[in-house]
């Protein structure tokens, strides 16, 4: 620990002056509700669900989140769930698993044990749940998921999911590119890492709406960057030296296509030569765009806190939620990368 | 099957093998060139060669340090965690110069060194555990000091990433530059003749009265100070710090870079020529496949054919 505290004692990084750029400080756009409204879709309740009624005020909320808080989305959504608690007054008791599902299980049984009344959990992997599952449903204490699903039965084992369509995300990509290229042109897909939920759907989005939308446009190219800037950038530089003629590059997250942009920049091309489209709105993301280098991100929200305690102030009041709640993403493009920089995290 | 071959012709078998593990690794380069050249459009340009030497530039420079603890009938498995570490630190210190931020990142790296030698030289633990615990404990104190990834902007970095020397890149350059340094320390030094007798027999090279702990120290600093360097290439073509993705699976490539150049992992013999030619085999190997947009579990089924291959052509000579 001493050696720790030498190493940091007289650090000097190049912007030790400059702003914080972490989720917490920036304006908080929360996430609106894009389907189902509560009087559509497949609903829950405090009595479908069993237990009772309580004031979320003097409850305690268990957060359980999956990897660890390194990239720009895992930053902002535990910051967005911790700030949404301290300006409910709730007191919550958080989690993380760093991307090991066994502690992600032990993480949330100690949570329950610690005298957690409600719980949202981030999961790390969709299956596997049921010890868990076996001790909330035992003390009746309502689940809500974020950003992925677990398999299992909603309103029975949980209340409700609230996250993103990823394949939505995908046609909505698919879209941009569309409009950047004109529909004509080859194009190349970095993948993000294989056999992730993620991936598979915004591959499955995107390549559905291009073949239905424009026919023109020929996907040439498809190789994993792993979700990594670094990945990224050296299956590009591969990219662009063997298919010099590419108009178009849809990354799956943002940290592949700013690897790209590096690629691009390596190889001399100028901003806007070949046109990136993008998924998730990180800051560096949405900066390019106003630098010309990418075309357009599709927002990913991570800020699930705002939505999450409003599910479950809505359901422990007896009121209905929504078993699947999907949100809004919103976009970026060049008309308003620039205003919207504030909200990109 | 084996024992049918045996019996036909030993002799011209074993020095089939032979010359499989001497020379194979440049056969498998010059025909994977070959094929390229043939098949794979536009693979003939300076920009391309460009490109594959300095994706290679990081990997073989790990490799060099590998080669030398693999050399001691050892290995490092702290290497990728080291580069990690090593860019954290280069982040942490960029605002005093590129310079003196590099200098700190490499002592990190010789520090994770001293700390894997004294493991397997003074405590005795086994290489591959002794590095084990580092390659943990590195990974966790990089994240610990630098958390997420960091744009890094500095000029100095940004020249060291893509600037260029007549053409040569200065990644390039420092990769070949170090390749020559290892080689020539490992066949024409005092401290290179040591490595190999450690690595051939331990006890027998300290019945000779050799320093065998200094040896291994420095060997495992060795290591850690050139993975260091790595990071520090790696971050500037990156123009960004990630100890969270950067240098994982690191240690897996050098020692297939290592192993499939010739150098064989029961110590005594470091082939410097072979791990270069290895982690360009393996370079072009991933392009080749990436370049004809095959599946990417292509590239891991390809890597394993030709380690199998490597590690059978070392397996005969072990036995003779």
């Amino acid at each position: 620990m001493t050696s720790l505290a030498l190493v940091t004692a007289c650090t000097k990084s190049e912007d030790d002056s400059g702003k914080n750029t972490s989720g917490a400080t920036q304006d908080d756009a929360g996430q609106q509700v894009a389907s189902p409204s509560t009087d559509s879709g497949p609903t829950c309740t405090v009595d479908a669900y069993g237990g009772g009624k309580l004031d979320l005020k003097g409850a305690t909320v268990g957060f359980s989140q999956s990897e660890k808080e390194a990239n720009p989305f895992r930053i902002a959504e535990t910051a967005s769930i911790k700030a949404e608690a301290q300006k409910r007054g709730i007191k919550l008791l958080t989690a993380n698993a760093q991307s090991q599902f066994s502690k992600q299980i032990s993480d949330v049984q100690d949570l329950i044990a610690k005298g957690a009344n409600l719980l949202v959990i981030a999961p790390l992997n969709s299956d596997g749940w049921e010890p868990v599952l076996r001790a909330a449903s035992a003390k009746h204490i309502p689940i809500v998921t974020i950003d992925r699903k677990i398999n299992a039965t909603a309103c029975k084992d949980y209340v409700s999911f609230i996250g993103s369509d990823f394949v939505q995300q995908g046609q909505r990509a698919a879209d941009q590119m569309i409009e950047a290229t004109g529909g004509k042109g080859e194009i190349a897909i970095l993948l993000g890492a294989a056999g992730n939920n993620v991936t598979t759907e915004r591959t499955k989005g995107f390549e559905d709406r291009i073949k239905e939308k424009a026919p023109g446009l020929k996907i040439v190219f498809r190789q994993t960057g792993e979700f990594a800037r670094e990945k990224g950038q050296s299956v590009t530089e591969n990219l662009i030296q063997s298919k010099p003629g590419i108009t178009g590059i849809y990354a799956e997250n943002d940290e592949m296509g700013l690897g790209a942009v590096n690629a691009l920049k390596g190889a001399g091309k100028k901003p806007g030569d070949v046109k990136i489209v993008t998924i998730d709105g990180t800051r560096n993301a949405v900066q390019a765009i106003v630098d010309g280098w990418i075309y357009g991100v599709i927002e990913s929200n991570p800020r699930f806190g705002p939505l999450a305690f409003q599910t479950l102030d809505t359901f422990t009041q007896g009121g209905k939620v929504g078993q699947d709640i999907v949100i809004q993403d919103s976009s970026y493009a060049k008309g308003n990368a620039q205003t919207d920089l504030g909200k990109a995290y | 099957m084996a024992d049918l071959a045996l019996a036909r012709g030993t002799l011209d078998r074993a020095r089939l093998l032979r010359l499989l593990q001497e020379y194979g690794v440049y056969a498998g380069v010059a025909v994977l060139l070959l094929f390229n050249f043939a098949f794979t459009p536009y693979f003939l340009s300076t920009e391309n060669f460009r490109t594959q030497a300095v994706q290679v530039a990081p990997v073989l420079v790990v490799a060099l340090g590998m080669a030398l603890a693999i050399g001691t009938e050892g290995v490092d498995l702290s290497v990728g965690s080291v580069m990690a570490l090593s860019t954290s630190l280069l982040s942490l210190y960029l605002g005093y110069g590129p310079w003196i931020a590099a200098l700190i990142a490499v002592l990190g790296g010789i520090v994770v060194g001293v700390a894997n030698g004294a493991l397997v030289a003074f405590v005795g633990v086994q290489p591959i555990v002794a590095t084990l615990a580092l390659m943990v404990a590195g990974r966790g104190l990089a994240l610990v000091l630098l958390p997420q990834l960091k744009d890094v902007r500095d000029p100095g970095m940004a020249a060291l990433g893509s600037g260029d020397v007549l053409g040569v890149p200065y990644l390039v350059l420092i990769a070949a530059a170090l390749a020559l340094l290892v080689a020539f320390v490992v066949r024409r030094t005092t401290f290179g003749r040591q490595v190999l007798a450690i690595g051939d027999s331990r006890p027998a090279a300290r019945l000779a009265g050799l320093p065998v702990s200094r040896v291994l120290v420095v060997v495992y600093v060795c290591s850690g100070a050139l993975a260091a360097v790595a990071g520090i290439l790696a971050t500037a073509r990156l123009s960004a710090s990630d100890p969270t993705s950067l240098g994982t699976l690191m240690e897996l490539s050098a020692i297939t870079a290592v192993v499939v150049g010739g150098t064989p992992l029961s110590g005594g013999r470091v082939r410097i020529g072979g791990t270069v030619a290895g982690a360009v085999l393996i370079q072009l190997l991933t392009t080749t496949l990436i370049k004809h947009d095959l599946p990417p579990s292509w590239t891991q089924i390809a890597q394993a054919v030709v380690i199998v291959l490597a590690v059978y052509a070392a397996r005969e000579r072990g036995r003779r």
